[in-house]
């Protein structure tokens, strides 16, 4: 065997043990709602400009132990559907530019729903524009903004 | 009708590098080493639409190294719920300088480029092609093409591993069309391809770092 086969070897042995590592630890993580709501959703039509053909994605909150936490102490929550999101670079931009948000206390990007979690602090809140203008300069687009009952599924 | 064309198969094809334009206010350290040259880049991104980086770049077989200034602009992004798509356009300037004891001076050097991609959680296509003109140390172009498939679908944070492809064309090389398999290897943050060059053998080794 030349030093070439045990490389490929080599490479597809590490790619088979990642993706059983991660599957692994996938299921192990965030739980997710899978039903539709659609109540109080208001779509931020200017940022679509150039957006295909959009359906809903869950509009649900993903809870996390930093989410779960800040609904604690008295957050309110909204989940934001976000267009373009496919990797965790999407993720950390996300989390990066709503983080420093003096009026966020948690925020969440979920790939799998496709949506940006976020919990304000008590008494705090974004209106549906400014987080569309923060999601631009993390260099995404946002389509739809749930508020309310609706992303908590009361 | 030609332009129509070209772009559309820089909109088919895909990048090797991973998002060149940040988040407003993000660092971004990259470091990239292939069968030609090995480089490393920090970037800044202080709007959503361009980056300006500082970029070194050693030309191992020409005995020459470029330290350049690297502006990224981002032309046209796509979004869809389930991919994106870019095209950046990539220029730099700076001081090409003779390494390993190569005795021509130090001249200027500029380079242009473009980088495309489309992506979606499971599937990638990237183009990218630039040329360098480092004055008396030579001139070349390079343009390469990757493909690229995810086994599973990772959630935010899970660690993300590619399969993937490329096809690098350098017709100034002793071997002008070259094979790489790699893989990429995606968490949080950190990024990193790790591969080797099946017709030019030598490892490709890139890292990104997003701060």
């Amino acid at each position: 065997m030349n030093m070439m086969s045990r490389f490929l070897m080599a490479l597809l042995f590490l790619l088979l043990s990642t993706a059983v590592w991660s599957q692994h630890e996938h299921g192990q993580a965030h739980e997710h709602e899978h039903e539709h709501e659609h109540e109080h959703e208001q779509s931020v039509s200017e940022n679509t400009a150039d957006a295909a053909s959009v359906t809903p994605a869950t509009g649900r909150l993903t809870t996390t132990p930093e989410i779960e936490a800040a609904l604690a102490n008295g957050g309110t929550a909204v989940v934001a559907d976000v267009l373009g999101v496919v990797c965790d670079f999407c993720a950390v931009a996300m989390n990066k530019i709503f983080g420093k948000q003096e009026e966020v206390a948690a925020v969440y990007v979920d790939l799998d729903t496709k949506a940006l979690n976020l919990v304000f602090k008590p008494g705090a809140s974004l209106d549906d524009e400014a987080i569309a203008a923060l999601a631009v300069q993390a260099g995404y687009r946002i389509s739809a903004v749930h508020r309310n009952a609706a992303v908590l599924g009361s | 009708m030609r332009i129509i064309a070209g772009l559309l198969l820089l909109l088919i094809s895909a990048a090797g590098s991973a998002r060149p334009v940040s988040y407003v206010g993000g660092w971004t350290l990259i470091e990239e080493s292939n069968r030609q040259s090995t480089a490393a880049l920090i970037h800044y991104t202080p709007s959503p639409s361009w980056s300006l980086g500082l970029r070194s770049e050693w030309v191992r077989d020409e005995d020459y190294a470029i330290t350049s200034l690297q502006p990224t602009y981002l032309l046209k992004r796509w979004f869809g719920q389930d991919y994106q798509a870019n095209i950046y356009l990539q220029g730099g300037i700076g001081l090409a300088s003779g390494t390993s004891g190569n005795p021509l001076s130090s001249t200027t050097a500029a380079y242009a480029g473009v980088i495309a991609d489309w992506e979606t959680r499971r599937f990638f296509l990237g183009y990218n092609a630039r040329y360098v003109d480092a004055g008396h140390f030579g001139d070349n172009a390079m343009q390469l093409v990757r493909v690229g498939w995810a086994p599973y679908e990772g959630d935010t944070q899970d660690l993300h591993t590619w399969l993937m492809l490329e096809v690098d064309h350098r017709p100034e090389s002793k071997d002008p069309v070259s094979v790489t398999p790699l893989l990429r290897f995606f968490r949080g943050p950190a990024l990193l391809e790790v591969g080797f060059n099946i017709v030019d053998p030598t490892p490709l080794l890139n890292f990104t770092y997003r701060f």
